[in-house]
């Protein structure tokens, strides 16, 4: 370290030279593709860093000192261009589109910019044309299938929704896994906290990458493994996305800009229906035959009564002797049919430009949206306003601003088995009740309170009408967030950049909660229902949670540059980087049995006893670090460069708080060499790259020490919480901490190649990586019997092995302005855990007491586990000889991962004229998920498996054991009923394969020509869906396999009845001025 | 360009002091990790009350709820259904996990912190922390079998606790009383007060618990072992023990957090009644024309008839719909009324310890007389339902099942018998444990819809799934029919 400081100030305290001025040189830089010109193109000076960027007419204004011999003109996705300066003052530049980034520039860790050439690690980047064609509020969801080895899970697809990004399978066993999101060097908070109680009873109000305006982006770039993100130090041990926000330029005329976009959104996948049985159950005294006699109870949620006869008949509670009358028949589109169509209004308006030596970027934006369920009880809105702007304080200095302010709120939902849960309530809708015809809160018949006060009328006892609930039961969340930066930069010398950031991410998120206090005994008259019994109470409950989370980086950065020779040149950059985070949750909530005094006011002084603090927590967390990196490029063919950081955390005991980690990379131009070779011109481009990189990482705060916290026993619903009456008490807490904590290490290993055939018109992108991550500090669960939870420790290791291919071609071609590029993505990840502690077989990362979600040594991550249905060795199900019914194992099973055993996608850009036809399909193939939905429908018998014969059938490709444990094929029939509502969690476990239309657009792009009468600069409108069709194997009758109930965190896969996701569709506009 | 220098200089100055005070104050800077949100010890004074209302958790609760329907003083009432599946012995081992957690992780954990506190005078707390930890054993064993005992609690040396015999687990109950009748006698107390819920720190009611809770555990192993029993009970004895004349209980109240843990449930569980009378129970009562039956549940008007149906009858398309009576307010059983609230939890009544006392006696293995303990535990019976003494004598003289006999034989039955009547509705898991020891009641039916198979009934609980996933020494799941170590009474069909 000592070092390291010492190289530092020498580097700083060193001479500089000014550089003469002389003259000025203009120029429009246009894309050879479309002719048009291109905004945001960097001109440099080469060998001097004066620069300049091309306005949004293309147009550059630069002034050279004498010296100067050529310019280079750099923009991502384009061939860099070196124009030779000759007397004239005007250089109108085309440059050649370059998917396959030759010369391409990309922005790495902490904000720099490399040319994608020299880097040694796979590094894809999308503009933000690429970005934006689904037009998805999310930028997290926008990248779904168009990278190899990206894995997105987008949930509900909503805006505001849980959307997860694991790069290369993810390195943690209970930590994150996502990866670190960077905006302008700064990384900022991704943090997914859902709501209600956990994920049984899921409100999922979004993770926080969410506040990110996808328009506001300019690239983002992927950086996949450790060894790129390096110099980020522990918190990219997962990778990272390098995001860089928009910029105006120099001399440019302000320009504004102006796009909207409408969507409509419906759900994509719901269950299937039986359409056989109506409300009821078969009696279970009756023989198990023919004879079997059914029971019409009014007060059902059970479909598991008599087949339809379509006749008409009477149901639910008598009201003055009267009850409503329906046809005994399915309600076929009873599910699709309790869903509006959502709408969602996103505009966005950009206004940038620059003066001589400044530049500014204004963005706002706002996003509206009203989601599938009915009402406005699922509305999001966002608010966002970015400013980015740089100016030339002198010949010497360069400062930057780029603050980001976005308010959102919304209101989501109540999900799983909460009480409130609507999209539970609705599926236990039996397949006769006209579920629309429940809307009239005011009929008798379907509301609360209406015949009479404290009465209710629905027909359910056991659930209530999901538009009720709707109406009354409300989740609300305000997020105020401020991100952004300060940089600082110097350059005394030519050769010399010093670099100083100062990053700011903070924000609170205020969230309620309420519940409504009721009591309605049945109205019912005709002794169907019983007033003390089924009666609908709540005591209601209201609670306020709020999180703030406050996080400063700084940066210093001192690079230095020099040529050896003619061949060799060498930078070398040293840095430090200081970062503090402090967080607070304050959960505060009314008494928890005594819920609130007075009905409909929700404050905690209308609590019912002692206010319950639920949760509250502060952290403070600090980490100091320093860094090298080195970068030796020979002929501008070979490159090498190797990082090196050591960090020092507070989190981690003070004797191991140190951590030093180094990485390596390098690539080789080979095609540079095969060139001057005949034979190979069919080759462009070819690079080959390898890395090695170690990453440390320390832990969350307070995990040293084992504590107290205040007495509370919990029942399966209530609890006995201190005080009791006056006399306090203190509990031994859930976990037992470690004081002798070491830091946790990633390392990976790459190897890859680049190329691109026959002028580029093909270009392949391939990687194999290995990541392990060791010595992971886990909060292990241990035995309840050890008198805790869970047991804070180093051990475990998870490693990641997988390829990534990337193809991308331009089949066709033609003069007369048609091209057709095809491009796809294949990614293979292999997660295995290879081990944890000693004696350790498993942890548990999610899940519920049914279903859990491990960790298992030799299996891959994210393994469900669970008590499921016995099956021999030929797979056929085992069950009782005497009942027919299948008999569970007797201990727990590994029943599948969540990971998928592969990602594919393949997309088409189809360009003619104006038009534009983007289509991108991807697939994940093979993963679980556990289905509550599956579960829930079974229990009630509305689900398409619950139909068919039902009393005394026998039970698909079954067997009994006999005496000497030998399968016996089983003719002994069983009652669905039976069985189904009482089945094994294992049972609800379902393939998660699918093959989705990610995305397909269609614009509209008008000519220069057609606009020259107009104002306009630019005007494009399109059509746009997301998320537009599924296609599942015929096992999954369930639900998208992408919904979660969990958010993003690492518990995936889990649908405990998730909100269904939804398609988006709609058309857009896009106007500059 | 002078000008430059000096501003460039004074700026480097500037960074080289930033990053200098950086470094020197790193440690100072990083000093930030310790936790400002909970305490990092505990006296054992704070701790014994969590331990006394975990086991007001678990025995008025979980425990009473599998007890109440087991021992057939409840079933599952039609108009619900959140206890049909354990009505019908249709249980997983998921629904073990919270009693498990309540044991291992609410009661016996801070008992043992409280055993191996340093903090001084605490020698009284520790004895109470013993007995405690006593009791909860010998309930965790006697609805488990084997159970994590010698590897338990202490998750340094094993993060795998290994499963203890049954009778090695009861070795250590005895251990246990032991200790803690012994810390009970110290003089290095500190005072309690309130912070005991159960006896207000009282040594001489606690020694009295620990008498008693060794005579329960006692003939708890007469069958499988009587030889041990005896020999445990006659040097009981011969110490002349006090033993409990009152109930040992807490006391809970109408505030939210502090109810009844059973009507906390039915709170959590949006008031629904799901807990109803059964026919078993409420038979039992009228044939001996019982007027507790109507302090333990609620009347259904206008009939003023104690309506209830056969255990495992919710289901039953003629029961649809039926509303029968539920468990009174008296044992917390009644989920819309609030003064269920303030039923207590009985950890060990007086009735109970009469009726161990009149066993102990009727086995010929302690002195004293048979009727007078067996009539003085029917007398505390009916006193704890507010009953009169006149009522409890008229009772004793008719009752049909309060006819003790002369054998040793018959004695036990009416002692058995009457300490199940007089459990009903407040310790429901002792009843049903003592009826897997005795074969007592008699009358005990197989649910209607049970699903264990013809023969068969609960014979314990099955260990919790959270176990079944985190201990490598698990030892498997053992099914809900096959008895425990101490049970040689109940005639079962072999695994």
């Amino acid at each position: 370290m000592k070092k390291l400081l010492q190289s530092l100030f020498i580097l700083m305290f060193v001479a500089f030279n000014a550089i003469a001025q002389d003259r000025t040189i203009t120029g429009t830089v246009t894309s050879s593709d479309d002719k048009l010109p291109i905004p945001g193109v960097s001109v440099k000076v080469n060998g001097a860093q004066i620069g300049a960027v091309t306005d949004a007419n293309g147009k550059y204004s630069i002034t050279v000192p004498s010296s100067a011999t050529s310019l280079v003109l750099t923009y991502i996705g384009y061939a860099s261009r070196t124009v030779k300066l000759t007397t004239s003052t005007v250089y109108n530049v085309i440059l050649t589109s370059d998917s396959q980034g030759l010369s391409e520039v990309v922005v790495t860790a902490n904000a720099i910019k490399r040319e994608k050439r020299t880097l040694g690690y796979s590094a894809p980047t999308l503009n933000n044309t690429e970005l934006t064609s689904g037009q998805n509020p999310s930028v997290i969801n926008s990248l779904g299938g168009k990278i190899a080895g990206v894995n997105i899970t987008s949930s509900s697809n909503t805006p505001g929704s849980s959307s997860r990004v694991v790069l290369r399978g993810g390195s943690s066993i209970s930590g994150n896994n996502q990866a670190l999101i960077v905006i302008d060097g700064v990384p900022i908070d991704n943090s997914s906290i859902i709501g209600g109680k956990s994920s049984l009873e899921s409100v999922d109000f979004g993770n926080r990458g969410n506040d990110i305006n996808p328009d506001d982006v300019a690239s983002v770039t992927v950086l996949k493994g450790p060894a790129a993100a390096a110099l980020y130090g522990s918190r990219a041990s997962n990778g990272a996305l390098i995001i860089t926000t928009k910029t105006g330029a120099k001399g440019a005329k302000p320009q504004i800009t102006f796009s909207t976009s409408n969507t409509f959104s419906s759900i994509l996948k719901l269950p299937d229906l039986q359409n056989e049985y109506g409300q009821g159950y078969y009696d279970e005294v009756g023989t198990n035959d023919a004879n079997t006699t059914y029971v019409n109870d009014p007060k059902e949620n059970w479909s598991w009564g008599a087949p339809f006869t379509g006749q008409i008949q009477e149901y639910g509670q008598s009201i003055g002797g009267v009850r409503l009358t329906k046809p005994y028949s399915a309600q076929k589109d009873n599910l699709r049919d309790f869903f509006d169509t959502g709408f969602a209004t996103d505009n966005n308006l950009g206004f940038s430009g620059g003066g001589d030596k400044t530049t500014f970027y204004l963005g706002l934006n706002s996003l509206n949206s009203n989601s599938t369920f009915p009402g406005k009880k699922d509305v999001y809105n966002r608010y966002n306003v970015r400013f980015n702007g740089t100016a030339e304080l002198s010949e010497k200095f360069t400062a930057a601003v780029s603050f980001n302010y976005a308010k959102s709120n919304s209101k989501q939902p109540n999900g799983g088995q909460d009480d409130g849960g609507i999209y539970n309530n609705v599926l236990q809708t039996p397949r006769d009740m006209p579920i629309t015809d429940f809307k009239d809160l005011n009929n008798p018949y379907y509301g609360y309170g209406v015949s009479s006060p404290g009465t209710y009328g629905y027909y359910g006892a056991y659930s209530k009408n999901p538009y009720w609930l709707i109406d009354n039961y409300e989740n609300q969340n305000d997020v105020n967030r401020l991100t952004g930066n300060f940089t600082l930069n110097y350059k005394p010398a030519s050769w010399l950049n010093i670099t100083e950031r100062l990053g700011l991410d903070t924000y609170t998120d205020r969230r309620l909660e309420k519940k409504p206090k009721f009591s309605f005994a049945p109205a019912d008259d005709a002794d169907n229902y019983t007033a003390g019994s089924n009666s609908q109470v709540s005591n209601g409950f209201y609670q306020i949670s709020q999180y703030n989370v406050n996080e400063v980086v700084n940066d210093l950065m001192v690079t230095a540059t020099k040529k050896f020779g003619e061949d060799f040149d060498v930078s070398l950059m040293v840095g430090n980087n200081i970062r503090m985070r402090n967080t607070s949750t304050n959960v505060t909530a009314t008494n928890e049995s005594g819920g609130l005094v007075v009905p409909g006011w929700y404050n905690l002084a209308n609590s019912n006893g002692p206010v319950d603090v639920v949760t509250d927590y502060i952290s403070n967390r600090r980490l100091f670090g320093l860094y090298a990196d080195l970068n030796v490029s020979y002929k501008n063919m070979l490159f090498l460069e190797a990082t090196a950081r050591n960090d020092w955390s507070s989190t981690l005991p003070v004797a191991n708080n140190s951590f030093f980690y180094p990485s390596v990379s390098g690539s080789f131009l080979f095609s540079e060499v095969l060139k001057k070779s005949s034979g190979f011109e069919f080759l462009d481009y070819g690079k080959l790259r390898t890395s090695y990189a170690q990453v440390g990482n320390d832990t969350d705060p307070y995990q040293l020490f084992t504590t107290f916290s205040r007495g509370e026993i919990l029942g399966g619903f209530g609890s006995t919480t201190f005080p009791f009456g006056n006399v306090t008490a203190l509990m031994a807490g859930s976990i037992l901490g470690n004081a002798n904590l070491k830091p946790e290490r990633t390392s990976s290993f790459e190897i890859g190649t680049e190329l691109g055939f026959l002028k580029n018109r093909l270009s392949v992108d391939f990687s194999y990586y290995v990541n392990n991550s060791k010595d992971q500090i886990l909060s292990i669960p241990i035995p309840n019997s050890t008198g805790y939870g869970f047991s804070v420790t180093n051990a475990g290791e998870i490693q990641n092995k997988g390829i990534e291919l990337s193809l991308r071609g331009t089949p066709i071609k033609t003069n007369s302005g048609l091209s057709v590029e095809l491009y796809g993505t294949f990614t293979q990840n292999r997660s295995k855990v290879v081990s944890l502690r000693d004696g350790l077989e498993q942890i548990s990362v999610g899940g519920y007491s049914g279903m859990s979600i491990v960790a298992a040594v030799g299996k891959a991550y994210g393994e469900f586990y669970g008590i499921t249905e016995a099956k021999d060795a030929e797979g056929r199900t085992i069950v009782d000889q005497a009942t027919g019914i299948p008999v569970n194992t007797t201990a727990a099973q590994y029943l599948g991962s969540y990971n998928p055993k592969y990602q594919a996608s393949l997309g088409t850009n189809i360009n003619y004229k104006n038009f534009s036809l983007g289509v991108l399909f991807d697939t994940k193939h093979g993963g679980v998920f556990y289905s509550r939905t599956r579960d829930i429908m079974a229990f009630v018998g509305t689900s398409a498996e619950t139909g068919g014969a039902r009393i005394n059938t026998v039970f698909p490709n079954s067997v009994y054991l006999d005496a000497n444990g030998n399968s016996v094929v089983n003719t002994t029939g069983y009652n669905k009923q039976d069985y189904f509502p009482n089945r094994a969690d294992g049972a609800n476990i379902v393939d998660a394969t699918f093959v989705k239309l990610r995305t397909l657009s269609l614009g509209y792009t008008f000519t220069k020509e057609q606009l020259k009468s107009n104002r306009l600069s630019a005007l494009s409108i399109g059509l746009f869906g997301n998320n537009l069709f599924i296609w599942t194997p015929e096992s999954n009758q369930y639900a998208d396999p992408e919904v979660n109930s969990a958010g993003a965190g690492n518990a995936q896969g889990f649908d405990f009845s998730a909100t269904p996701s939804v398609r988006n569709y709609g058309v857009n506009v896009k106007v500059s001025f | 360009m002078k000008m430059k220098n000096i501003f460039s200089t004074k700026n480097f100055l500037f960074l080289l002091l930033a990053s200098t005070v950086g470094f020197t104050g790193c440690k100072k800077f990083l000093d930030v990790n310790e936790n400002p949100n909970n305490p990092d010890s505990a006296t054992p004074t704070l701790l014994l009350p969590t331990v006394e209302a975990s086991l007001g958790q678990l025995m008025g609760n979980s425990f009473q709820v599998f007890g109440g329907i087991w021992a057939q003083y409840w079933t599952q009432s039609p108009v619900a259904g959140q206890y049909r599946n354990f009505d019908r012995y249709s249980v997983t081992n998921t629904a073990f996990d919270r009693s498990w957690t309540t044991i291992y992780r609410n009661a016996l954990v801070n008992a043992d912190l409280i055993i191996k506190s340093e903090t001084p005078n605490s020698d009284n707390v520790k004895g109470i922390a013993y007995i405690l930890k006593a009791y909860t054993f010998q309930a965790a064993t006697d609805a488990f079998g084997d159970v994590p005992l010698a590897d338990a609690l202490d998750a340094t040396k094993s993060s795998s606790p290994k499963y203890d015999a049954q009778s090695a687990v009861y070795d250590s109950v005895f251990v246990y009383i032991d200790k803690g009748i012994a810390l009970l006698k110290s003089s290095a107390t500190t005072a309690l007060g309130e912070q005991d819920i159960v006896f207000q720190g009282n040594a001489a009611k606690w020694t009295a618990f620990g008498n008693t809770l060794k005579l329960r555990a006692y003939l708890r192993i007469s069958g499988v072992d009587a030889q041990k029993s005896q020999a445990g009970i006659r040097a009981l004895y011969a110490a002349n023990p006090t033993f409990l004349n009152e109930d040992a209980q807490i006391k809970y109240s109408t505030t939210g957090g502090n109810q009844n843990p059973l009507y906390n449930e039915a709170v959590g569980l949006g008031f629904v009644q799901n807990l109803g009378a059964s026919a078993t129970a409420v038979n039992g009562f009228k044939r001996n024309n019982d007027p507790r039956a109507f302090k333990f549940y609620d009347v259904i008007a206008p009939a003023d008839t104690i309506s209830n149906i056969l255990n495992g009858a919710s289901n039953l398309s003629s029961n649809s719909g039926k509303s029968i009576s539920s468990p009174s307010a008296l044992v917390g059983g009644r989920a819309n009324n609030p003064a269920s609230a303030t039923a207590p939890v009985k950890l060990i009544s007086s009735a109970e310890s009469a009726f161990l006392q009149a066993e102990a006696v009727a086995r010929g293995w302690a002195a004293g007389t048979v009727s007078a303990l067996f009539q003085s535990g029917i007398q505390a019976s009916f006193a704890a339902t507010n009953l009169t003494s006149a009522q409890a004598a008229a009772y004793i003289a008719t009752a049909p099942d309060a006819q003790l006999g002369t054998s040793a034989a018959t004695q036990i039955k009416a002692i058995i018998t009457q300490k199940y009547y007089a459990m009903c509705g407040t310790q429901g898991f002792e009843a049903w444990t003592e009826y897997r020891r005795t074969g007592y009641p008699n009358f005990l039916i197989t649910s209607v819809t049970s699903v264990l198979g013809a023969g068969r009934t609960p014979l314990r609980f099955l260990y919790p799934n959270s176990e079944a996933v985190s201990n490598g020494n698990y030892p498997g799941t053992v099914v809900l029919y096959q008895p425990v170590w101490w049970d040689v009474a109940t005639t079962v069909l072999p695994n």
